[in-house]
């Protein structure tokens, strides 16, 4: 369980970027933009999905498009390992990519150095990643399905990239990050709110998916005000402490 | 030792994919190459996450500093006046420790210890009571927290030294600024614990009523709440 749970805090200290030369591969996946894989997965995302879903048959119509042979699908589909539970790697390796990449484009060219004016409001950002997912709405409840279910793949791939999109929304966000307890409480209360807004979005049949992101900001300013009520829970029990150490005190006093 | 894994390479010992993989990261422009002659090869996994747990541990332990010296000084500064001005001091030097991690861990992106609550009730407990006891007592117990902290310190500079070489990409090896910075604020730091230490023991914390039994007791409490809070 330890084990389990320190994945989730794995690579999470960031370096300088200027420092450093740029790693070859994005995020947790085994290559780069200019990989080959990128190429295909992101073509598969792009045109393939809309028409096939999430499946094998997407994967295959994009090598087929892009005139590449098909036993790229086992090259695609190596850095994960078969499962009983699930249909195919290299469907695994599709939705991974789908949940990396469009974390990355959604806070891209941002500089969070910035000031605070000029990065954009925790909302905006959820609102974007969101409409990232509008070309293959239809399909988000494929890829819900398969991300609940319980195993490896939720625990190493699922949990840690739906952590690090709730990170990445609040470091690129003006949103007040913190130091204690609450550090956690927020990035739970925005992953909430986000697969909560993705069930929704998948079900949505409104123009523009306008009623999904009505719901998404309904939910994110009422997860956010509980964490208000978190923090304000903490004073009160520090308040309530310091007059019972000062109670204890003159009780001594006293003798 | 942390040199020796790579990222990537631990994980998966057979490179079948390097040419999928290959990439311009050397771009063409001939400005950015030359910047990039300059930069550091990335961390490795194990030496990312020892930043990782240093940067961790060593906020929740100023923040239990912080928390101790509130508690002393919440009980202390009313009755003994002489004593104000010295926990005054020594708590202002805790509190710039505290927000030096607090910043680093934001800007790192390190996530805290799930225990910061559990950690400042203690720490606050721990000051507050030895202090109840008598002076001397909350000095026995600055002497046993210095003590650890002050070790603790030792331990992470040693690794920070020796193991952070890293490889440009013209070849040259060197400390990454960074980590250069890190260790010089740990530094720093551990020299103002070591003094916090002695002005422990200039107050009589060696008087204090029981004096064995209350710094091996808060030496051990700490060794556990470091063990614990560079995990959890
Ligand atoms: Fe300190
Ligand atoms: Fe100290």
């Amino acid at each position: 369980m330890l084990n389990r749970s320190l994945k989730l805090s794995k690579r999470m200290y960031h370096a300088n970027a200027s420092d450093f030369l740029k790693p070859t591969t994005l995020g947790s996946l085994v290559y780069g933009k200019d990989s080959m894989q990128y190429k295909v997965l992101s073509h598969a995302m792009d045109v393939s999905v809309p028409i096939y879903g999430f499946n094998e048959r997407a994967i295959v119509h994009s090598l087929n498009v892009l005139k590449l042979p098909s036993s790229m699908l086992s090259v695609i589909s190596s850095s994960n390992p078969p499962s009983f539970l699930h249909s195919s790697p290299a469907l695994m390796e599709l939705i991974k990519f789908h949940l990396v990449d469009k974390r990355y484009k959604t806070v891209a060219g941002i500089d969070p150095e910035a000031a605070d004016e000029e990065l954009p409001s925790l909302e905006s950002l959820l609102l974007k990643r969101l409409k990232l997912n509008a070309p293959i709405a239809s399909r988000l409840s494929q890829v819900l399905s398969q991300l609940a279910i319980p195993g490896p793949f939720l625990l190493n791939n699922a949990l840690p990239e739906l952590h690090r999109l709730s990170d990445d929304l609040l470091y690129f966000s003006n949103e007040k990050d913190h130091t204690d307890f609450a550090w956690y409480s927020k990035r739970l209360a925005i992953s909430c709110t986000y697969v909560s807004s993705e069930l929704f979005m998948s079900q949505d049949k409104s123009a523009d998916f306008s009623q999904t992101f009505e719901f998404a900001q309904e939910k994110l300013h009422r997860v956010m005000k509980l964490g208000e009520y978190y923090n304000n829970t903490e004073e009160f029990t520090w308040y309530t402490m310091l007059s019972a150490v000062n109670l204890a005190k003159s009780q001594l006093a006293r003798g | 030792m942390l040199r020796n894994s790579f990222p990537r390479i631990s994980k998966r010992q057979f490179s079948r994919l390097s040419s999928l993989r290959a990439t311009n990261a050397t771009s063409k422009e001939p400005t950015k190459r030359s910047q990039n002659e300059n930069r550091h090869f990335p961390l490795s996994e194990a030496q990312a996450a020892y930043l990782d747990r240093v940067v961790r541990v060593d906020q929740a332990g100023e923040l239990g500093a912080d928390y101790i010296y509130a508690g002393q000084y919440f009980v202390l500064s009313s009755k003994y006046p002489h004593l104000k001005p010295v926990l005054q001091h020594m708590w202002d030097q805790e509190i710039h420790h505290h927000k030096t991690f607090n910043s680093l861990q934001v800007k790192k992106r390190v996530r805290p210890s799930l225990f910061t609550p559990i950690w400042k009730l203690g720490a606050f407990v721990m000051g507050a009571g030895t202090a109840v006891i008598s002076p001397q007592a909350a000095m026995a117990c600055t002497e046993a927290v210095e003590t650890v902290i002050g070790r603790h310190y030792n331990q992470q500079l040693r690794c920070l030294t020796n193991q952070f070489d890293l490889k440009k990409a013209n070849g040259s090896v060197s400390v990454p600024p960074e980590v250069n910075s890190l260790t010089e604020t740990i530094r720093q730091f551990r020299d103002e614990e070591l003094e916090h230490l002695e002005t422990a023991i200039e107050h009589d914390s060696k008087k204090a009523v029981p004096y064995m039994l209350l710094t091996e007791g808060i030496k051990g409490i700490c060794k556990a709440a470091v063990w614990t809070a560079e995990r959890i």
